[in-house]
Parts: C-alpha cells; sequence; structure tokens
C-alpha cells in the first residue's frame, strides 16, 4: 500500500539528495541527446554533418537555416535515423527499468524482462504473422500480434501461477519460465512449417532490430512507458521492502503477493510494447541495473531511472554501431548488445578483481 | 543523330503522354503512375535482368542483393556495368531512400521481407512506387499455381509502368513462339517425374507448387515431384524423395556450392543411390536466373525439354 512507515530522512540530506539528483539527472540527459546526435548522423548513407544539424534546426525552427541539401538526406534523417534514435531509447528506458524492478521483485539478480515468458509470447504472435497470416492489419501487423502475444503470455503466467498458487517469488520464476519454453515450441514449430527463405526475417526479428521506426509508431511504446514507469518509480520504496524478504515486506504493511504481481504485470505491459517494436534485445534489461547499482548504490530510486537512462544510451549506441558495422546492411541489434554488452561486463568483473 | 533521337524522344512521350496514367496490380495493391518512372532500382539478378531485356537501364540508378548470393553471370555483369550495387544483399530503407529512387521492383523474400524494414508501405512516403514480383506474392496469402504467365505478366506490367507496352508485347510474344516451337512434340504432363535440388544436406531444399522451377517443369511436360506442396520454396524430408522416385534431379546452381559438388553429394548419399536419377545419372543444372522467373526462363524450359526428351520420359 501507499503509506509505507518508512523512515524519513532529514530535510538538509533530503534537499542535497535532491540536489545531487538533479544533477545526476542533467548528466544523464546530456549524455542520451549526445548518443542521440551522434545516432543520427552516422548511417550506410554518408550525410555531411552540417546537412545533419540543418536538417534539425528547421525542424526546430522553420527557416532557420537555407535548405541546400538533397530532400532524401532529409528524408534519411528526419524520417529514418531520428525516429529510430528515439525508438532505441524508448526500448532500451523501458527494458532497463523493467529489469531492475523485476530483479527488485523477484529477489533474483537473474531476472530480466525476457525470462517470464513476455517475450516468447511476443515472439509467437509477431512469427505467426510474419510466416503464416500476412499483414493482414497493414504495417502494424507484427506490432499489434506480438503485442496480442505477449499479453496473452502474460495472462497464462498469472493464471498458471494463481491455479499453482505460486506466490512466492521462485514458483512465479518457474512458472514463467515454463510457459516460455512451451511458447518457444510452438514458435518454433511455426517457423518449421513456414517458408525457410523467411526464416531470416524470423532470426532477425528474434535477435531484435529498430529498422521499422517510424514516427506515428512512436507513440505506443511512449504510451505504455510513461505511466507505467511513472507508477513502477512511485513504488520505489515498496520495491525496497521486497528486497529484505517477503516477510519482512509484509510486516511493513505491503500486500507482497499482490504486489508483486502488479510489478510483473507493469513489466509484462512495457517488455511487450516493447518487443512488439524491436524484437527481443537482450542483455540490456538483464545487465544496465546491475551496472546501475555498481555506479549509484542500491536503492530503487536512484536504479530505476538509473537503469532507464543507461538503457536508453547503451541502445542508441549499440543500434548505431549495428547500423554502421557490415553497412549497407543492418545488423540484428541483439548480436551488439550481447557482444558489447557481455565483453563489457567480463572486462568489468576482470578490473574488480 | 541527334535529330532522329529527338524525334524518337517526342514520339516516346507523345505516346507515353496518351497512355498514363497507368494503373497496374501489383500483389493485392493497384498501384497508379503518373509518368513513367526515372530513377529505378531493381533487386535480384532475375528482376534486374527484367529491367534490362525491356531497355530500361537509362531508367534505373542502382540495382542491389546480387552479389552477395554470388547468382551474376558475365553477360549481366556488362548489362549493369555502369550501374552501382547499392546493397550486396537486401538494402535497407536508408540505403534506398538516399539513392533517391522513384521506384523500385523487387518480391517478398526478393529483397523485402513481410513484416519487414522495406515494404510498399514503408516506401511510400518516401515517394518510392514498388512493384512486386507476382511469383512472390504467395508470400502475402493465397495465390493461384505457377505458370510461364507469372512471369509474362510482370514483363508485361513493367511494360505499361515504364511505357515501353509495344517493346513488352514483342518480347512475350517472342517468348511465347519459343516456348511453343520448343514443347511442340511434347505431350503434357507425359514427361519424367522432377525432383528440384537447391540446396541442403540433412534436408533438400526445393521447390513446391508456387516456385517458378514448377512452372519450368511442366511447361517442358514433365511434373515436379513435390507439386503437391503447397508452398513456393520449402524443405522436405529425404524420405519424400527417396519414395516419389524422381526420373530426373534439377540443380539450381548459384552461390559458393558449385552444381559438381551438389551432384557428387546426390551421387554419394548411400540413401539416394536407388533413386532413378541417381541411378542413371540424370542431373539437369539450370543456373538461378533461369531458375527463378525471369527472361531466361524460356531457355530453361528449352533446356529441359532437351533433357527430358534424352531422359526418354
Amino acid at each position: 500500500m501507499d503509506g509505507l512507515p518508512l523512515p524519513r530522512r532529514p530535510a538538509r540530506a533530503r534537499g542535497l539528495a535532491l540536489s545531487v539528483r538533479a544533477g545526476l539527472a542533467l548528466a544523464a540527459g546530456g549524455v542520451l541527446l549526445g548518443a542521440v546526435l551522434l545516432s543520427v548522423s552516422t548511417g550506410a548513407v554518408p550525410v555531411p554533418l552540417g546537412t545533419v544539424w540543418g536538417v534539425l534546426l528547421n525542424r526546430l525552427w522553420p527557416g532557420a537555416v537555407a535548405v541546400g541539401w538533397p530532400p532524401g538526406h532529409e528524408a534519411i534523417v528526419w524520417q529514418i535515423r531520428f525516429p529510430r534514435a528515439l525508438l532505441a531509447a524508448l526500448v532500451g528506458a523501458g527494458l532497463g527499468l523493467t529489469g531492475a524492478a523485476l530483479q527488485a521483485v523477484t529477489r533474483n539478480p537473474l531476472a530480466d524482462p525476457h525470462l517470464l515468458g513476455i517475450s516468447s509470447g511476443g515472439a509467437l504472435g509477431a512469427i505467426a504473422a510474419l510466416l503464416h497470416t500476412g499483414l493482414f492489419l497493414g504495417l502494424l501487423t507484427v506490432p499489434l500480434m506480438a503485442f496480442a502475444g505477449a499479453l496473452g503470455a502474460t495472462a497464462l503466467v498469472l493464471g498458471v501461477a494463481r491455479a499453482a498458487r505460486a506466490t512466492s517469488a521462485d514458483r512465479l520464476v518457474l512458472a514463467g519460465v515454463a510457459v516460455s519454453f512451451v511458447l518457444m515450441a510452438a514458435a518454433n514449430l511455426l517457423i518449421v512449417l513456414g517458408d525457410p527463405r523467411a526464416t531470416h526475417t524470423v532470426v532477425f526479428w528474434m535477435l531484435g532490430g529498430l529498422g521499422l521506426a517510424q514516427w506515428p509508431h512512436l507513440l505506443f511504446p511512449l504510451a505504455v512507458l510513461v505511466p507505467a514507469g511513472l507508477w513502477l518509480l512511485s513504488r520505489a520504496p515498496a520495491l525496497d521492502a521486497m528486497g529484505l524478504g517477503d516477510e519482512t515486506a509484509a510486516s511493513l504493511g505491503l500486500p507482497v503477493a499482490r504486489f508483486r504481481l502488479s510489478v510483473f504485470v507493469a513489466g509484462a505491459l512495457i517488455t511487450g510494447v516493447m518487443v512488439a517494436f524491436s524484437g527481443i534485445i537482450g542483455f540490456v534489461g538483464l545487465m544496465m541495473p546491475h551496472l546501475v547499482r555498481l555506479a549509484v548504490g542500491g536503492g530503487s530510486a536512484r536504479v530505476l531511472p538509473g537503469s532507464a537512462f543507461a538503457g536508453a544510451a547503451f541502445l542508441i549506441a549499440a543500434d548505431t554501431a549495428a547500423r554502421t558495422a557490415m553497412a549497407p546492411e543492418d545488423m540484428p541489434i541483439g548480436i551488439v548488445t550481447g557482444l558489447v554488452g557481455g565483453l563489457f561486463v567480463l572486462w568489468l568483473m576482470a578490473r574488480r578483481d | 543523330m541527334r535529330v532522329p533521337t529527338a524525334i524518337a524522344a517526342l514520339l516516346l512521350s507523345a505516346t507515353a503522354a496518351a497512355a498514363y496514367p497507368v494503373t497496374v496490380r501489383s500483389c493485392d495493391r493497384d498501384v497508379t503512375f503518373d509518368a513513367a518512372p526515372a530513377r529505378a532500382i531493381a533487386n535480384d539478378v532475375n528482376l534486374t535482368e527484367m529491367m534490362l531485356v525491356l531497355g530500361l537501364r537509362d531508367r534505373m540508378v542502382g540495382y542491389t542483393g546480387i552479389s552477395g548470393w554470388k547468382t551474376l553471370d558475365p553477360a549481366m555483369r556488362e548489362g549493369v556495368a555502369e550501374l552501382p550495387e547499392l546493397s550486396a544483399r537486401y538494402p535497407s530503407r536508408e540505403v534506398l531512400v538516399g539513392a533517391a529512387p522513384d521506384f523500385f521492383f523487387a518480391g517478398w523474400n526478393y529483397g523485402m521481407t513481410v513484416g519487414g524494414e522495406v515494404t510498399p508501405e514503408t516506401l511510400a512516403p518516401f515517394g518510392i512506387a514498388v512493384y512486386e514480383l507476382t511469383e512472390s506474392c504467395i508470400h502475402l496469402g493465397p495465390r493461384d499455381p505457377v505458370s510461364m504467365e507469372t512471369m509474362y505478366v510482370d514483363v508485361l506490367n513493367l511494360g505499361r509502368i515504364f511505357g515501353v507496352e509495344d517493346r513488352a508485347q514483342a518480347l512475350v510474344a517472342g517468348w511465347r513462339d519459343r516456348v511453343a516451337r520448343a514443347t511442340a512434340g511434347v505431350e503434357p504432363g507425359a514427361g519424367p517425374r522432377v525432383f528440384v535440388y537447391d540446396s541442403g544436406e540433412e534436408t533438400p531444399f526445393t521447390a513446391g507448387a508456387y516456385a517458378m522451377p514448377t512452372a519450368l517443369i511442366e511447361a517442358a511436360g514433365g511434373r515436379n515431384v513435390m507439386d503437391d506442396l503447397p508452398k513456393s520454396w520449402a524443405t522436405v524430408g529425404w524420405e519424400t524423395v527417396v519414395a516419389r522416385d524422381p526420373q530426373v534431379i534439377v540443380i539450381v546452381d548459384y552461390g559458393d556450392v558449385t552444381a559438381d559438388q551438389k551432384i557428387a553429394f546426390l551421387r554419394g548419399n548411400p540413401a539416394l543411390a536407388g533413386i532413378d536419377a541417381v541411378r542413371n545419372g540424370r542431373f539437369v543444372v539450370l543456373p538461378y536466373v533461369e531458375a527463378t522467373p525471369g527472361p531466361r526462363n524460356v531457355a530453361a524450359v528449352e533446356t529441359l525439354v532437351a533433357r527430358f526428351a534424352a531422359a526418354g520420359g
């Protein structure tokens, strides 16, 4: 419940913490802006930096710069790269945030947005659309089917958890993993039944990619991320309490099982919409919270927004790398996040020892 | 030299002006052109060749998706020599838009993927009209089985889109003649049982009812043993291949594994030793560009007729 009786900090310390927080947020915002600008400046087609800036300035203040570039370059910067960088930011933020919340609420350092069957459901929906049904709902067919699949999987996990009275964190995770295997098997069956020449589409989708980004589509991840994210942030004290153990959290007045399911549903909504637009991008949700905890400590009030910012910046950078590594073709972003991210974590661990 | 060219151009624009706007059917869409595209891109070798035989090289700004699969033969290489290859495999939206085209000739799994980044819908905002290869429409939903008409209709539609309809009709009429002459003594369906081998060792990748080779084999009087497979290309089990006992095996030749290596594999597999085609060494090699919808399908039919006759089918 809301009125969790946690000790209040003295006003002075709170003021200090607030300014530190504001500073951190400002720095994170700066990094994010830099990442977006770097991302829109790079790509398969060489667009001069001056053109990129000109296009952006003209969008902010129409007529600010005389147009001296081909319309194709403007389309590339504004219609392709910019929405793509913003989608990367939204997806990265959503996955990082969800990972942090799920790790707190399950007390499982390996919990990640893809663990609980959500992504498998999304994959099943997307694969059905990609290989079997065709785009019967137009451009949004794949995202809609993926989102429906993710929600279906969530409902399934909740149903299983309820039927099996799986109220503990471990059993919820177990139910999620079991559902995940069943759905993945169904998805693989669809792949086997589909046209083999089309399966590389599926591989691409399952490894993630942001190539579908378009301005109007950004609304959907945003509309889910903002309310769900704000709700998770507002429950940071409760998430911290969950970290103390179910009994302790319950003794603090928290309805443990119900709260865990609420966080799970919020995470499922975020992950579902992210998976729908970007495919399954690994690593971000699992590792960003750990990296952020190394930097700012374990409090959820800092880890949640920190993971969101770090996930956003990391995914923008990863997508930039994915677009340039084997240009003019795109590399699936999951390869970059796994390779770069995994090696980075190994390096970090080696340094600390 | 100059004056006749100018007159020809005038005549061309005059007939073009009379004909436009034209509307063609592309898979499930009606696409309307107010003028002939001037900056076209084609994906893959067979589609590019359709453009070239219509004399449209000067209306193209590039091509995509050829060298990644090594399907270009010397004659084609000359045909596209002056054009840039924008992407060795499937192009991204950025690469296409960067070339500022007004037309993209591609197909599903020929440069575009269902639900992918590059589709008629995602290219429309950039002023790029898309014509889809008819054989590939099967990936959007049920279609009629393929025949030689599946290829002819694309060339005729391109002719209308680019205002070179006369040339397209002349070409197709010529191809119909050649096919008719080649198959004059052929009784439909009386030819051999044929298996199409594209690739794959664990399981073979083959042509089903909706893939062009099935149409070529039927035109030449034979029957694809996998024509009951309601797909374009698909993997099947070796067991089925053995059970259907093909009399001729058609090898689709492209990429890193040579046709000789594929034949050696088929000959060396003890499970296949009993197959009629293997016992009698009846392998027909068709280059990729002949086996996928395009002008060279006609030569493929001629080859198949000759080889089927030799097989005593």
